[in-house]
């Protein structure tokens, strides 16, 4: 996938979501048009297609491309590095319609979006508008569920099984989006839902424990060291309190883990004669498994048949899709699955995004696209065990074309 | 008002002579012995032996000595023998990944007493042989232990040296007991596979394992049905211990914390469902832990949690939003949002971090992640109540804290997390109930006592050597503290108590901010099981019966009253040594004993409801059970002797005076007399003081002289009219009166035992309740025959009554003719209380008492630790009579708002 480069396309939309421990940022940009103007131009150009495009029903009026981009949230500067050099900023839109370079406005949501509204101001002088988390969330998966060809899958036993889900037949489902925190959140319609439940051992648990167990450097590096290890030695299976043999009066297998971690108490070993891989492999699993019991529970509270996994924590790693997927299987007996979304780190972007239509900017784009169109999505894939280097890495972006009634 | 306070009649200084009294009669103990044991023999065997309450029991040793016909001189080689009546009958294990869980039942050998007057009380109140059988059980006592897991060896050596593994007594060691190679133990848990053959090696044994699930929920269930006081709610440091209606006990949701977590669905004993469970537990604190602070134990790992703050390691939801809430889905700033979450996004590495946080961020992510889980299965299967337990709670307040928050959070409050004070144990006891033959089928709640003695085999966790049976061992344990120079602050057990819930004395106590708990398991005891106990027939409403009047959980009143026992004690102790004749032997034992109960008071200071539900009674209780343990048989024996016969010698004057009044008059000096002579009370502060004031009669004369109605509680009137009538209406006599008499000497002598007879003289059955086992200077059941023989040497109401009652079988050899011809004529008996505490819990009376009442129609309480203390508001199905002398200023002010002197006449007619 070429990535392009992002200044010579148009910018029409940047819209973020800070969160604990990523920044996710989306952006559209327009192929092969304006890509001569200088900046202030591109934003005009931006703003004035719009407007045409209003005028001009059921016809694609703008081609182009939704990008897809993270950065951890601990450096942020270089985020708004990213922004600054690509000018995303500029993308957005003016309060008001006042000229000049006044009250430049980006979406944004996540915690962040409140904590570091000043930085952005100083460093970029835009303002977030904050967009409430949830609310971008439940739209940014209502979105991809809805508009994106393929965005759902299964993932069971090391096979990824895309599945098609009729439009009508998706409400109500459970959405869980693993960031640093877990929100359980149940789906009625689009911006119909309630935050029924949720955990707070999440992706921030296991990226913490991870760094202070193994010392690795990064979520990634602690992902790839977990593809590599054993939770055998380090947490304590079934088998090892029956002495190999099964307690299957209970359904449980002699390598059921019993109790995570538990084998770290019953030997004189050390944190340092443990390989990083099976620690990292053992938290990972007790992570998922714990996440994918929960999840299961409220679905089953609220009679949904579907989870949708998303946020940042899967990255879709298989290990970690493979174990949440065992788990509601192991506790539902079989009757739920778990579902996992492609751009499942970016639905609070996306929904983000996907706001601005409230307000009146870029109105109708989002929503034409998805009622009359799917995406025809070119997307890059992701490399699943990929480093996090900070900057334009597993970054995609979307190839569509937008509707305008 | 009226009292006698600040009378100056009491600065008389004449009370050497009693002093020198006090010397001679201690001179001539040897002398005072011969004549107990010939009473012993003769007359008033003990009342003991079927109260197996105390952990000593030394007055079991007496009457199996007197039984046995042993004459030699009592001492501690004659105390073995008779707790060689403990049968080690039955041993279960619970041996799971990090800790086992052993329980066994040490069972009394059945005395079927030829206990005259218990014999006599039995025909008379119609208790049959027959009746017997309706006590299939034999009494004894279940000792809960624990280990852990890698130091097997020390279990088995603790099995080996009890020697449970043979299910025989354990003090018969000494002697070539016979091995049984085919012996087996109950064992459960997943280690009952994994060191089967351990335990045949080394012990001989088979382990008969137990399946895990079915323990755990027997256990649960026999504890939930059992244990008045065994589930408790904890929120915010506050434990509240629930009272469950066994009706309303199913179905509930059983959450056991082990390594791992068990949920399961109770519907009913045996029956019972796995609906859940989490990989997350106690392991995985416990193993995450240790990797990651370097903590030796589980409990160190504990301990650090305590002064920890997770907020340098979580990421809450303020460290996202800025400090702000994420009020819209009801979630504050200092909501975890990702446990470890803050771990990411610093450049620290692990050794920046302070252990102690790191183990708070652990504790409250796993506790909060199981609560949450259980919520979400409670609610699935509609189940109101879920029962916490298993060893990763170890009373542990932040956890408990931390479950129960997320409990009512994600229920939005409308489920609670309850917790069982013997919540290891769960496993063990139901591998123990899997015995064909345990004995604790229906046991009910009535049936047990529990008890805390000191002196474990523990200290600190660590076992030493044989585990102390016997008394030497005790004291030397005790005193080793005091040569180590450490202060006895709390026995705070940190470590695991073994039987005694005590342990771990080095432990400082101290309290930090809000995070800090209490650092402290809830203390298990040994559960002493009395198969002969019964709920008192007459409580008009025993479900909602609350024996305590006082409210301890106010911890100001908590306070006053641990002065109170406090400031008591040296003086006790003195009485104490002084009964046993002041000896070397007998200061050791004082010490330990002070020592003892020191760290008893100190240790509920610090955690009230270590114990269970805690009301002044049990610590009143615990007192005399404390005594007992270091073999103070009866500290106030020879105050109490020389009372009696003080008092015995001025009765017939006090009935002449009585037999000279018009019946009025008489009835209103008896209730006065009774009052009067309750100030005669060694547990009371202010009367100890004025025992070294004056002379036994000068203080009841002066007593009774200042008694002034209306008394602060007056309800004399309505009790006159009902006992002579208003008019020329004669109301009928009551059919039979239970007394409930307080202290020997005066109280019972001159105020009870003359209202007694004329009761008698009015055709009502007397039925003198008296403790059976001693405590304070209250009069006992056992001594109570000879001070009636004695009175009725001048008084020939109380004689033929005496006589008809059974109680002079003995004494007089023409009495024994004469009850049988006289059958007609009305009884004065004696029946034991089923209780050695000053004040009187109901729901756990001898079954000589209950049949007794039967046909009771009037109940009177004596004296303030079974009338104010405890049942001042009772009620009951027939006529009651509370009397009593408040002898304590706060007590006054708080019951009666009167003031120290003042008097109570309560009476309440039937309900």
């Amino acid at each position: 996938m070429d990535h392009g480069s992002p200044s010579q396309e148009h910018v029409s939309h940047l819209a973020l979501d800070i969160g604990g421990s990523l920044t996710k940022l989306d952006y559209f940009s327009r192929n092969n048009e304006c890509s001569n103007g200088d900046n202030n131009e591109e934003k005009s150009c931006s703003k004035e297609s719009l407007l045409v495009s209003n005028g001009d029903k059921k016809c694609p009026v703008l081609q182009g491309r939704l990008h897809f981009a993270k950065f951890e949230t601990s450096k942020i500067n270089d985020c708004l590095e990213f922004i600054q050099r690509n000018q995303l900023h500029l993308g957005g839109c003016q309060h008001g319609g006042a000229p000049g370079n006044e009250k430049r406005i980006i979406k944004a949501t996540g915690g962040g979006a409140y904590k570091n509204a000043d930085l952005f101001k100083e460093k970029l002088g835009i303002f977030l508008d904050k967009e409430d988390e949830m609310d971008c969330l439940v739209a940014g998966a209502n979105f991809l569920l809805k508009a994106v060809h393929e965005e759902a899958y299964t993932y069971i036993d090391g096979r990824k099984e895309f599945v098609q889900i009729d439009r009508d037949d998706l409400y109500p489902y459970l959405l869980v989006n693993i960031g640093s925190g877990v929100s359980m959140i149940k789906v009625d319609g689009d911006g119909k839902y309630e935050r029924v439940s949720g955990t707070n051992v999440g992706g921030g648990t296991f990226w913490g424990l991870g760094r202070l167990l193994t010392k690795c450097e990064s979520f990634d590096e602690l992902l790839e060291l977990s593809h590599r290890g054993n939770n055998r030695v380090i947490d304590m299976l079934v088998g090892d309190i029956y002495g190999g043999m099964d307690y299957t009066k209970f359904g449980l297998s002699s390598t059921t883990i019993a109790s995570s971690f538990g084998k770290a108490i019953s030997d004189n070993k050390e944190i340092e004669d443990y390989n990083a891989e099976d620690v990292a492999r053992s938290l990972l699993r007790m992570i998922s498994n714990n996440i994918g019991q929960i999840s299961y529970l409220n679905a089953l509270r609220f009679g949904l048949k579907r989870i949708f996994f998303g946020g940042f924590f899967i990255r879709g790693h298989a290990y970690t899709m493979d174990t949440i997927s065992v788990g509601v299987n192991f506790w539902s007996k079989g009757e739920a699955k778990a579902l996992f979304l492609r751009h499942e780190g970016f639905l609070g972007a996306l929904g983000a995004f996907t706001s601005y239509e409230k307000h009146g900017f870029g109105d109708s784009i989002v929503r034409q696209l998805v009622q009359q169109s799917p995406l025809s999505a070119s997307h890059a894939g992701y490399k699943i065990h990929g480093p996090l280097n900070g900057e334009w890495n597993d970054n995609e972006s979307i190839e569509c074309s937008v509707y305008v009634n | 008002m009226a009292g006698p306070r600040e009378s100056p009649i009491l600065e008389t200084n004449d009370i050497k002579e009693e002093r020198r009294e006090e010397v001679s009669l201690d001179k001539n103990k040897p002398e005072d012995k011969e004549r107990e044991r010939e009473r012993d023999n003769n007359m008033a065997p003990p009342a003991g032996s079927s109260i197996h309450r105390s952990s000593s029991r030394p007055q079991l040793d007496l009457s199996k000595a007197a039984i046995q016909g042993n004459s030699e001189e009592r001492d501690p080689t004659i105390l073995l023998p008779n707790q060689s009546d403990d049968i080690s009958s039955h041993l279960a294990l619970d041996i799971g990944g990090s800790l086992i869980k052993l329980v066994y039942f040490s069972r009394h050998e059945d005395h079927s007493t030829d206990d005259k007057r218990k014999k006599n009380v039995k025909e008379r109140l119609g208790i049959s042989n027959g009746n017997r059988r309706s006590y299939p059980i034999l009494g004894g006592r279940l000792h809960f232990v624990k280990f852990e897991t890698h130091k097997i060896n020390e279990c088995l050596d603790f099995i080996y040296s009890k020697r449970l593994h043979h299910g025989i007594d354990s003090h018969s060691w000494l002697t070539d007991a016979p091995t049984n190679e085919n012996a087996t133990i109950k064992a459960t848990g997943g280690g009952a596979y994994k060191f089967a053959d351990f335990f045949r090696q080394r012990l001989g044994v088979t382990l008969d394992k137990e399946d895990e699930m079915d323990c755990l929920v027997a256990g649960a269930n026999f504890l939930l049905k059992a244990i008045r006081h065994e589930a408790f709610t904890h929120r915010e440091g506050q434990k509240e211990f629930v009272q469950i209606d066994h009706n309303e006990l199913f179905p509930y949701l059983l959450v056991n914390i082990g390594s791992g977590v068990s949920m399961i669905k109770v519907d009913g004993d045996g029956k019972f469902q796995r609906v859940s469970g989490t990989n997350v537990g106690g392991g995985t604190y416990w193993g995450l832990g240790r990797l990651l602070t370097k903590c030796k134990s589980f409990d160190e790992l504990l301990e650090l949690s305590q002064r920890g703050d997770n907020r340098t390691i979580d990421m809450l939801v303020g460290d996202i939003y800025g400090g702000m809430d994420y009020s819209k889905i009801g979630l504050s700033a200092s909501t975890i949002a990702s446990s470890f979450g803050k771990a990411i996004s610093e450049n620290k590495e692990l050794g920046d971090y302070r252990p102690e946080d790191i183990s708070l961020s652990l504790l409250r992510m796993i506790s909060y992640n199981i609560g949450q889980i259980s919520y979400l299965n409670a609610l699935r299967f509609g189940l109101k109540r879920i029962f916490f337990g298993g060893f990763f709670i170890r009373g542990h307040a932040y956890t408990m804290d931390t479950i129960s928050f997320a409990v009512k959070f994600w229920s939005k409050g409308e489920a609670q997390a309850m917790f069982l004070r013997h919540e290891g144990f769960l496993g063990a006891l139901g591998a123990f109930m899997s015995h064909e033959k345990h004995g604790l089928d229906d046991v009910m709640v009535h049936q047990l006592v529990e008890r805390f003695p000191m002196g474990a085999p523990y200290t600190g966790g660590k076992i030493h050597g044989p585990p102390l049976g016997d008394l030497n061992e005790k004291i030397s344990w005790m005193e080793k503290f005091v040569l180590k120079g450490t202060e006895i602050i709390a026995p705070v057990p940190m470590a695991p108590p073994g039987t005694t819930g005590l342990g771990g004395f080095e432990v400082p106590s101290s309290k930090g901010g809000t995070l800090r708990s209490d650092a402290s398991a809830l203390n298990v005891g040994v559960l002493h099981l009395v198969p002969t106990l019964e709920v008192f027939p007459l409580l008009a409403d025993p479900k909602m019966y609350e024996p305590n009047t006082i409210d301890l959980t106010d911890h100001g009143e908590l306070e006053y009253w641990f002065t109170v026992l406090s400031e008591h004690l040296p003086d006790l102790v003195d009485k104490a040594v002084a009964s046993e004749g002041g000896t070397e032997d007998a200061k050791r034992r004082g010490d330990a004993f002070a020592r003892a109960f020191s760290a008893h008071l100190a240790r509920l200071m610090e955690e009230p409801t270590a114990y269970g539900k805690l009301g002044l009674a049990n610590l009143l209780e615990l007192r005399e059970e404390c005594l007992r343990e270091f073999q103070f048989v009866d500290a106030y024996r020879s105050i109490k002797q020389r009372e009696n016969e003080a008092s015995l010698a001025v009765l017939p004057d006090l009935l002449m005076e009585l037999d000279s009044m018009s019946e009025e008059a008489r009835l209103l000096t008896l209730i006065e007399g009774v009052l009067a002579a309750n100030i005669f009370d060694w547990g009371s502060r202010a009367c100890v003081d004025l025992y070294n004031k004056g002379t036994i009669i000068e203080i009841y004369r002066m007593s009774r002289d200042k008694m002034q109605r209306p008394w602060r509680v007056d309800d004399f009137d309505v009790f006159k009219e009902r006992m002579l009538g208003s008019g020329d209406q004669k109301p009928r006599p009551h059919k039979r009166a239970l007394l409930f008499v307080d202290n020997s000497g005066a109280d019972v002598v001159l105020g009870m035992l003359p209202l007694a007879r004329e009761l008698l003289r009015r055709g009502t059955e007397v039925v003198l309740v008296a403790n059976s086992l001693p405590a304070l200077n209250d009069v006992t059941a056992m001594e109570l025959p000879d001070i009636v023989a004695e009175a009725a040497k001048h008084c020939d109401v109380l004689r033929r009554a005496a006589e008809a009652g059974g109680l002079l079988v003995d004494a007089m050899v023409s009495g024994q003719d004469g009850s049988k011809e006289s059958s007609s004529l009305v009884p004065l008996m004696v029946v034991e209380n089923g209780c050695g505490s000053p004040c009187i819990d109901l729901r756990q009376v001898s079954s000589e008492l209950a049949a007794a009442a039967k046909d009771a129609d009037l109940i009177i309480l004596e004296g303030m630790g079974r009338a104010l203390h405890t049942n001042f508001n009772a009620r009951f199905k027939c006529n009651a009579l509370k009397l009593a002398m408040v002898k304590n200023q706060r007590l006054a002010e708080k019951l009666i708002k009167g003031n120290i002197y003042d008097c109570v006449c309560r009476y309440e007619p039937a309900r």
